[in-house]
């Protein structure tokens, strides 16, 4: 068998559809469903169409009326608030207003009035959200200028989606990568594992460890991605919803889980929760490599932090 | 290119994920399409052949010896359908003794054909699959026809899977001896079961089978052999495989718990070694068994007046049921194996199995054997060849 | 760039680290919990032939024929096969 890497643009991402096989067309066919499914759920919850369910929720907010949504976005919806309950507060997708405020291309602090003025746009228990199970599927966001936001897992959700277009296709070995979010679809074709690399936070071109998968989901999430200094101090784009100010205690944290959704929750609910990131992934069950902003490695594995090693820089 | 290795902890500082995924995976599961990890069909075809050469024997009487090729194939028809079946063709020759180990009483010799097949069709859905199949046995004095229905469920990690397992089977038994008997019995089984993946290196099954028989059971070639019309079964089977890294070698137990209503009561426990060395696997084996005597089987102390095989009042008090089977005597029985398996390329697997067991009322573990049996022998070699596609 | 090594950096950058020290997270581990059932990348060994629960049907069939005919106890592994006469 052979191994074929199917390589596009998607969700702001360079990504890779790569599959062993014998028949290179019916690799390409099935390729090309799996990445026509990303570009589904990409166009469905984009914030910059105006004709996705998302940007007609944001339209309406302020509103007395109610948005209907279909069965895939109520259960989306529904998973949004067991993430916000279960990270007390901390994943919250109508903090994506927070975006007005703070401008990473320019590096620029944003003033305390300009944040205050946001924050009571901010908080998922405010959402009137009829919940999946209602007959009827409505959602209302009851003060203008509130927003939803589904980039905090859609990719994730669409890296799932892709591998199981894949998997019905009756596909057994490869894997979808969506910019680093990872769902293996299966092993390789000499039943070996796949490895992947996890970016080391500090070195664009390097990576700190890999991790070897058969099956399951690698997701990440860093203070690197978007980002800038001032002064000697880093400002992220992961935005504590309380307070609006980005945190600061963890360089990475990267996740593997059954399900890419859950890995890309986990590891942004963990840089979210600070200092109580590793007792949060313990009683979740996560098994993760967490790097702290003094380059230290945590694994569930390691009885204690463990130094890092060097010769990444060279 | 250099790699380290991050000192993994072989030590005990492992915290225990005994719960099962944490509320945010089992949340991230639930979404729609997200788990679809086809259960699917296995990839590769097999074409297996296997040759059984078997004897046994008791001091002084060379018994049954046993010539039987075999094959089987498994041919997966899409990543959703798979067929397998096998064909197995029996030579028997030889002779058995008509009661207990009496020599003198042995049948004289005879041989016999058997042919019996199988074929299974099964479906895979993507966390489950489902499996019709069908066997049938054939012999000059022995028909049997048999039909199963066997599911399988995984759970979303993979790590378990529940089996059930349904069976009919309908005999139809005669007697080269006895023109005149035409006898039936018919079998229902139900089988339920767990695999569990039980750490990176641990795996273990459950499973717990009922069988409910009516009908003849009785042998009859075997003098003074009347049995019960119904036979019903109690089985729970426990295995586990644990590997062993360092070695490179599996360590496969099983322990196995019968009963039933003949009053019957077994105890099984096995255990092999799979080796690997190189391209081949030597897996050497021990089995023991043990089990007490059937309610109605009587030992070999013979009607004083009439003589043997008569037990003692067989005509003035005449027993509702007995037997003068060894094979329901009180007993136990070791067998000692030896395999070696080649691998050839990718795709060709050669192996041979040489077996020996011995069978002796001295040997059974709780309790007494039963008196006044010879010790029980048996050889059997297998050889085997099997192709991948 | 050769599929290995195109695999192991594709995800992150588009260019590719000219030497990396990659640290492994290899999950097994020996003793320990009792219970700790696997996570997806960890079941290498569990899917070893050596470690399979019913690789060889026509081994297990003769076995299982031969004790069934032998011995009073036979089954439990299975259901569907038929009967026999057997001496």
């Amino acid at each position: 068998m052979n191994s074929y890497g199917f390589g596009f643009e998607a969700m702001s991402s360079s990504c890779e559809i790569r599959l062993d096989g014998d028949d290179e067309h019916a690799l390409a066919e099935a390729a090309e469903r799996a990445i026509e499914e990303v570009r589904r759920i990409e166009l469905k919850y984009s914030r910059y169409r105006d004709d996705s369910i998302v940007s007609r929720i944001n339209a309406a907010a302020g509103r007395s009326e109610w948005v209907e949504v279909d069965a895939e976005t109520a259960s989306l919806l529904d998973f949004a608030g067991s993430l916000h309950a279960l990270s007390d507060g901390l994943f919250d997708i109508t903090s994506g207003v927070l975006r007005r405020a703070w401008d990473f291309r320019s590096g620029r602090v944003p003033e305390a009035a300009g944040l205050q003025a946001l924050l009571p746009l901010i908080g998922w228990p405010q959402v009137e959200w009829s919940r999946v199970n209602a007959p009827d599927r409505r959602i209302r966001l009851p003060r203008a200028g509130m927003e939803l936001d589904f980039g905090g897992f859609g990719k994730e959700y669409a890296a799932d989606r892709a591998m199981a277009t894949l998997a019905v296709a009756g596909l057994r070995h490869g894997f979808v990568n969506l910019g680093g979010d990872i769902r293996v679809l299966g092993a390789r074709s000499d039943g070996g594992a796949w490895r992947f690399g996890i970016q080391h936070p500090r070195n664009a071109e390097g990576t700190i460890a890999s991790v070897d998968m058969t099956e399951g989901a690698l997701a990440s999430s860093g203070d690197y991605e978007r980002f800038f200094e001032l002064d000697g101090r880093r400002y992220c784009h992961i935005l504590d919803p309380r307070t609006g100010w980005p945190v600061s205690s963890w360089a990475s944290v990267s996740v593997t889980a059954p399900a890419c959704a859950a890995a890309g929750a986990l590891s942004t609910i963990a840089m979210l929760k600070g200092d109580e990131a590793l007792a949060f992934l313990a009683t979740q069950g996560a098994t993760y490599l967490a790097v702290d902003t003094a380059l230290r490695t945590f694994h569930p594995e390691l009885p204690a932090a463990q130094p890092f090693f060097s010769g990444e820089h060279e | 290119m250099a790699w380290a290795e991050v000192a993994v902890a072989a030590t005990d500082a492992k915290p225990c994920r005994g719960d099962k995924a944490g509320a945010i995976i089992a949340a991230a599961l639930a979404l729609p399409g997200v788990t679809a990890h086809a259960e699917s069909a296995p990839e590769r075809g097999v074409v297996a052949l296997k040759y059984l050469n078997y004897k046994d024997s008791q001091p002084g009487l060379d018994r049954i010896a046993v010539n039987a090729p075999s094959i089987y194939v498994l041919a997966p028809i899409s990543p959703r359908w798979a067929v397998d079946g096998s064909l197995v063709s029996d030579s028997v020759s030889g002779a058995t003794p008509r009661y207990h180990t009496a020599i003198s009483g042995a049948t004289p010799r005879m041989t016999d054909k058997r042919l019996a097949g199988n074929v299974q069709v099964t479906r895979y859905f993507e966390r489950s699959n489902v499996a019709i199949g069908l066997a049938s046995s054939n012999e000059n004095d022995y028909n049997s026809k048999a039909g199963s229905l066997n599911a399988s469920f995984s759970s979303d990690d993979n790590n378990t899977t529940w089996n059930v397992g349904l069976g009919y089977a309908s005999d139809k038994i005669g007697s080269t001896n006895d023109a005149t008997l035409h006898e039936t019995k018919q079998t229902s089984e139900l089988l339920l079961g767990v695999t569990q993946d039980w750490t990176a290196n641990d795996l273990i099954q459950l499973n717990f089978t009922l069988n409910s028989g009516r009908g003849y059971f009785s042998d009859p070639y075997k003098s003074v052999d009347n049995r019960p019309r119904e036979r019903d079964q109690a089985i729970a089977l426990a295995r586990w495989n644990h590997y062993f890294a360092g070695a490179g070698g599996a360590l496969r137990s099983a322990y196995r718990f019968y009963r039933d209503t003949f009053g019957i009561k077994a105890h099984t426990l096995g255990a092999e070694w799979v080796q690997s060395v190189g391209r081949f696997t030597i897996t050497p084996s021990l089995r023991l068994y043990t089990q007490n005597a059937a309610k109605f089987y009587f030992d070999p102390i013979y009607d004083p007046d009439v003589g043997a095989p008569y037990p003692p009042g067989y005509f003035t008090n005449p027993p509702q049921y007995s037997s003068a089977d060894q094979r329901l005597a009180a007993f136990g029985a070791v067998t000692v194996g030896l395999q070696i398996g080649v691998n050839i390329g990718a795709d060709w697997l050669v192996d041979l199995k040489a077996e020996r067991y011995e069978q002796r009322t001295g040997w059974r573990v709780i309790g007494t054997g039963s008196p006044g049996l010879d010790p029980f022998q048996a050889t059997w070699l297998q050889v085997g060849v099997e192709k991948r596609f | 760039m050769s599929p290995a090594i195109a695999m192991e950096h594709f995800l992150i950058t588009p260019s590719r680290s000219s030497r990396a020290v990659c640290a492994l997270i290899a999950a097994a581990a020996l003793g320990g919990c009792a219970f700790a059932p696997p996570q997806p990348w960890e079941k290498g060994n569990l899917a070893k032939p050596q470690m399979s629960m019913g690789r060889d049907p026509l081994d297990q069939a003769f076995t299982q024929h031969i004790y069934g005919s032998k011995e009073a106890a036979s089954g439990g592994y299975g259901v569907g096969g038929g009967g026999c006469g057997c001496n």
